[in-house]
């Protein structure tokens, strides 16, 4: 990377510093906090207290590239923000769809945007429908529309979307484990306003495994893995536009994973996907060009930034030398930051938009093409419009005020960030053969190793807050007495009875004959799923799912039937 | 019927999240805790609150958690206090924890909620306060 003469100077100026360092030390030591004895990252990864080239004189230079050039360490494309922004994504969801529409409608009329004026539509599922029911069911009192919007069939959708081009968008659909029933219903939506599968954009979460992680109600693994694939075969058959899976590496870290664990862990699952989907008859380049993921942006700032550097060059060269993917956009890893919730805190609130303006800026410098950034409010209740109105004024001052977004890959070349950038990688390759070792991501998480190894990070976090060696301001130091918080969002109360009014008409109103047809098929190709080998995935199931969809099937049947065949349970016995 | 614990006996606590809500990181790290503190913790997921009434009554608990951040918390704690009051079973401890909006809390105590442990709350916390309150009962 550097010539002799250059090694030579670096190793004397080194040598020179370190002295000088040294002296420091001596002096200050004992008054000087325990971090300057041996710096670490928060994911434990030794630093030193200064580079220099010699640091990373053993580092090929092929690793580090060019932005837009294989193996994509400095950023997908060779322009990064200069042709156009990131996109804004800030979730939304609450409520009715109607209500959940004057959200998205607001933060329109705020300047949220996409690529090259397009919208994109982050839209989160509410509480009822991540537990795959309907809101009338019992389960649901209380429920509806919290945490995300109430929306349980294709007329919802309509409600949802009503009077918008479908073609004109990008819409998120952010589900749980009823990813199915959510895409068909949108499919269905879209095909009653004349269009066809594939003139819709968008994303499905499709990740089945967020089970491996926290104790909630799932799929067996193996079960959601091939939903996952059947969903990908259908994709690649009528829909190449639309973006099938959503690796969830925000999940991982919430729940206390570290930056290595988050990459390390999306990297593996990765593997066992596209593994299965070519046991599913389909080429590597056919599926990879179409995920996408969601990665959180936390507190450690360049640990962040160099973190997704390292899941570029990781993703890319194990794509290419693995499984041959040619395409470039197999190799690319499309990022969708979500601003770390977990980093904030409910005292005092105001201090999270500082928080959330360095997680923004350090994903910024970092290249990712889209960001939601977490309300202030957070730590309380669902964002006010007023706190979800300045989430995305973050965004905008970063876009348009900082001129960051000039220049590709601010960062490139700093000795620092590029050593730091191949330590990730490297400690996340190792984490990769750890889980392949033991047969793989799903292998892994079946036996509970991938729980375990996430909580003992999330215990080491915990202690090292308790104990006020990772501060947290207004937490565990710069402690106030404040008042309580002033306007919390709160819920209009008539918003279960609508819904669940809304349900009731829909099932008396609905062409039975057609609805009994399309849930008998749909149940058929449920059971059959749930026998199948990777290499009987053919999509069948979604088309199946759709025509369910169509006969407005709503979200609690069309997951009824599911569990039912492939089987529901909470995952660890604890 | 425990509401009594015997000399030496271990205290028993039920903590309970719904299956739906995601946000588990916290009540796992306080079980994990109270087991340290040589309490007896039973966690469960569920869906429904007779679930957890059921759970508290077959395993005979002094303490009911339930940890909720995702909000639905108030039916839960209505169906749940309702339940074990029918089920003879109202001298258990219920506590909340989780993400629980501030202007909740009224309610919640109202209804014979005991403690509620917001973001950011120690785990010694909680474990201080059941000791203190079951100390009272117990001989």
């Amino acid at each position: 990377m550097f010539n002799e003469e250059t090694l030579a100077r670096s190793r004397e100026l080194g040598k020179a510093w370190h002295a000088q360092y040294g002296k420091l030390v001596e002096k200050f030591g004992d008054s000087a906090p325990e971090r300057s004895k041996s710096p670490a990252t928060h994911s434990g990864l030794p630093l030193k207290p200064a580079y220099f080239p010699h640091d990373i004189a053993d580092l090929d230079d092929d690793l580090i590239g060019a932005p837009g050039a294989y193996p994509f360490t400095r950023g997908n494309l060779a322009a990064q923000y200069q042709l156009m922004h990131w996109a804004n994504q800030p979730v939304i969801g609450y409520g009715l769809p109607e209500d959940t529409r004057n959200r998205m409608d607001a933060l329109a009329e705020q300047g949220m945007i996409g690529y090259f004026g397009q919208r994109f539509y982050n839209l989160v599922y509410d509480l009822v429908s991540h537990e795959g029911l309907d809101p009338d069911h019992p389960a649901a009192r209380g429920r509806v529309g919290q945490c995300g919007m109430g929306v349980y069939s294709k007329a919802d959708m309509d409600r949802l979307f009503a009077g918008m081009d479908l073609t004109q968008m990008n819409v998120i659909h952010i589900t749980y484990y009823q990813v199915v029933p959510a895409f068909a219903q949108y499919i269905a939506l879209a095909e009653d306003r004349g269009l066809t599968p594939d003139q819709l954009r968008g994303n499905s979460m499709n990740w089945y495994h967020q089970s491996a992680y926290v104790g909630m109600s799932a799929f067996p693994p193996r079960q959601g893995h091939k939903l996952a694939v059947e969903l990908i075969n259908y994709c690649a058959e009528h829909m190449p536009r639309w973006n099938t899976t959503n690796f969830f590496g925000y999940g991982a870290e919430e729940a206390g994973g570290t930056a290595v664990e988050e990459i390390g862990l999306m990297l593996a699952y990765g593997i066992d996907l596209v593994r299965a989907c070519i046991a599913s008859g389909l080429e590597a380049d056919q599926a990879l060009p179409r995920f996408g993921f969601q990665i959180a942006q936390a507190n450690d700032f360049f640990e962040e930034v160099c973190k997704i550097r390292a899941l570029r060059r990781i993703w890319a060269t194990t794509m290419k030398e693995r499984f041959g993917a040619e395409d470039p956009r197999s190799m690319h890893v499309r990022i969708h930051t979500h601003t770390s919730g977990v980093s904030l805190t409910a005292q005092q609130p105001l201090v999270n938009l500082i928080r959330t303006t360095l997680h923004a800026f350090g994903a910024a410098l970092s290249g990712v093409q889209a960001m939601e950034v977490s309300a202030y409010d957070e730590a309380f209740a669902i964002p006010t419009e007023e706190a979800a109105t300045l989430a995305l004024r973050v965004q905008q001052v970063i876009q348009e005020e900082t001129n960051i977004t000039s220049v590709s890959d601010p960062l490139g070349g700093s000795y620092y960030i590029e050593s730091l950038t191949n330590q990730i990688a490297e400690a996340a390759l190792a984490l990769v053969d750890e889980i392949e070792a033991q047969g793989g991501y799903v292998a892994a998480q079946e036996s509970g190793w991938l729980r375990r190894r996430i909580e003992a990070s999330a215990e080491h976090w915990r202690e090292l807050v308790d104990s006020g060696e990772r501060t947290m301001v207004g937490l565990n130091k710069y402690q106030t007495d404040e008042p309580p918080p002033g306007e919390l969002f709160a819920l209009d109360p008539e918003v279960e009875e609508i819904a669940v009014k809304r349900i009731e008409e829909l099932r008396a109103n609905r062409d039975n004959r057609r609805w009994e047809q399309a849930m008998a098929k749909f149940t058929a190709a449920a059971e059959a799923l749930a026998s199948k080998d990777f290499a009987d995935l053919d999509g069948s199931l979604i088309e199946a799912a759709i025509e369910a969809a169509r006969a407005d099937a709503t979200t609690g049947e069309m997951m009824e039937v599911l569990k039912g065949a492939l089987g529901w349970r909470a995952p660890h016995e604890f | 019927m425990s509401s009594e614990i015997a000399p030496g006996a271990p205290i028993r606590v039920l903590l309970a999240k719904p299956t739906h809500d995601s946000h588990d990181r916290g009540v796992r790290l306080v079980a994990k805790k109270m087991r340290e503190a040589g309490f007896e913790v039973i966690f469960i997921n569920f869906l429904m609150p007779d679930e957890v009434v059921r759970a508290a009554v077959d395993e005979d608990v002094h303490v009911v958690g339930i940890s909720a951040s995702s909000g639905g918390h108030l039916v839960i704690f209505e169906d749940l206090l309702a339940g074990l009051a029918t089920a003879g079973r109202d001298d258990v401890v219920v506590i909340a924890g989780g993400v629980i909006p501030p202007g909740d809390e009224a309610t919640l105590r109202e209804w014979g909620v005991e403690a509620i442990f917001g973001p950011g709350t120690n785990a010694d916390q909680a474990i201080e306060m059941i000791k203190q309150r079951l100390a009272a009962i117990s001989p």
